[in-house]
């Protein structure tokens, strides 16, 4: 006969965290669709081993969350006596420093369009978010290894024009569309193909869908981490580039959905999920000091939320909180 | 935190044999730059003038990043009493020109980290880098006078050394 587990919980301890961890999600903005974190879910997230298809964009610094919500009285009578309460306005902002520079936070922070340097052909004019851009390379999709989010194939030519460390950006050419452009993230809006100069290349320049070569073997190139959008879909090339920029100015707002998460050192966990936040500022930076006189630069960043509409109960949501106790307390 | 000292050493080492290959040590029969590291090396009853001397003292771990950023402290130790050709006279010229050694050779301020646990050393993906040196004043004791500089040196440590 087992003896039946008997659990005596105490009281709740308070929750005592470290630090704050962040993770993006796409916000598809041609069908308005965030990327949505499921509560459900929450139990046994790992802040190492995000569940898809949230991607992990580090430890930040100086997490604050604020709401702009104002409840106000209806009163009524002489004297006049709050009858009732209204929402006036409800909204909510967030901001925080990134510690890591990377494509991601970078753009993030930033909140316009973000461009990745890519190299230049040979004799082009100097241009601020980088010049006409050499020729970009056809993934091929034959070979014993298939194309795939982490190998990219390219024809032994054209091969031979990186080598391991070279960093890429991977996207469809551009044909003259307006809208929205970009894998798997809406990278940029083109308003006319004159306002791009009609770039082939103006899709690659903006795209979030880079990665660094690992290795180059006899057939592609082994990328050390997976593309943004999986495997690169037929008419996806590729092309090497040098680093990123992003400007004070520019029209485009990036929109991400955000999910912060705090780890209890008593095995609890709180997460705030943002299913749309908006750049409210534009690039900044903040520093610590390491030691005199060097310095750790940070990307500022400030955000404010916009609404979704909770399948639950129809109501307009900012924010959602959700708190995991930690095993063992009263609730 | 090893491949970080033994790459500052390195580095300061290198340097030294560019800035100035006239200053050399002599130890265990081999002719090398000026410069040793205490924890490196046997226990000695005497001191070897005019040679730099690292010495690892203090250790911070900040594990609030994606990697965590270790800074070690390595004082600088050296002393001099001057040459006997000049009865030990310019004893304060050979310490000045020791202080400067030490600013030149702290130049460039960071370094690629080495894998020396492997055979040959490997290039790791992180630099490690530090700030200027802090002088402590001199040190008079009898006919030597001596110095110490403190520097601190930021690594990040990376997944094959955690």
């Amino acid at each position: 006969m087992s003896t039946p587990m008997i659990v005596s919980p105490i009281v709740s301890t308070g929750f005592v965290k470290c630090r704050v961890r962040v993770y993006f999600g796409p916000v598809n903005r041609a069908t308005e669709m965030p990327t949505l974190f499921d509560a459900s879910l929450a139990n046994g997230f790992q802040t190492n081993a995000p569940l898809s298809p949230w991607i992990d964009l580090g430890w930040i610094d100086n997490f604050q969350r604020k709401s702009s919500a104002k409840i106000t009285g209806v009163s009524s009578g002489a004297p006049s006596i709050a009858q009732y309460q209204v929402r006036q306005t409800a909204g909510a902002t967030v901001s925080f420093a990134f510690q890591q520079w990377t494509k991601l936070t970078m753009a993030l922070a930033g909140g316009s369009e973000h461009m990745n340097v890519l190299v230049p052909a040979a004799g082009g004019a100097a241009s601020g978010s980088g010049g006409i851009a050499g020729v970009a390379q056809t993934i091929l999709f034959t070979g014993t290894t298939a194309t795939s989010a982490t190998m990219l194939n390219l024809s032994s030519t054209d091969l031979a024009k990186y080598s391991a460390g070279t960093l890429i950006a991977v996207d469809a050419d551009y044909l003259g569309q307006v809208g929205f452009v970009g894998a798997a993230v809406s990278a940029a809006y083109i308003k006319s193909a004159l306002s791009v100069n009609s770039d082939p290349d103006y899709v690659r320049r903006v795209t979030f869908n880079v990665a660094r070569v690992e290795q180059v073997t006899a057939q592609g190139l082994q990328l050390a981490q997976p593309l943004i959008a999986g495997t690169p879909a037929v008419g996806m090339k590729v092309q090497p580039i040098l680093g990123f920029v992003d400007r004070e100015g520019g029209a485009f707002i990036q929109e991400w959905s955000a999910l912060f998460v705090m780890s209890g050192e008593q095995g609890d966990a709180v997460f705030f999920h943002y299913p749309r936040l908006q750049a409210m500022e534009g690039p900044a930076e903040e520093s610590t000091v390491l030691q005199e006189p060097m310095e750790r630069l940070m990307l500022s960043a400030a955000f404010r939320a916009l609404p979704i509409i909770d399948a639950t109960d129809s109501q307009q949501v900012f924010c959602f909180r959700t708190y995991v106790p930690a095993p063992a307390t009263t609730v | 935190m090893e491949n970080a000292r033994n790459t500052f050493y390195l580095a300061l080492r290198n340097q030294l044999a560019v800035v100035n290959p006239l200053r050399v040590l002599l130890l265990r029969g081999v002719e090398r730059p000026g410069i040793m590291v205490e924890e490196n090396e046997s226990a000695v009853a005497f001191a070897i003038p005019n040679v730099f001397v690292l010495r690892w003292t203090k250790l911070s771990i900040d594990t609030q990043h994606a990697l965590p950023l270790v800074a070690q402290v390595c004082e600088i130790l050296y002393w001099t009493e001057g040459t006997s050709a000049n009865g030990g006279l310019d004893r304060g010229r050979l310490l000045s020109a020791m202080d400067a050694d030490l600013s030149q050779i702290l130049v460039p301020r960071n370094a690629l980290k080495q894998n020396f646990i492997v055979t040959p050393p490997a290039a790791m993906a992180t630099r490690l880098f530090w700030n200027g040196a802090a002088f402590d004043g001199v040190v008079t004791t009898k006919n030597r006078i001596s110095r110490m500089a403190s520097v601190t040196v930021y690594s990040y440590e990376e997944a094959v050394e955690l």
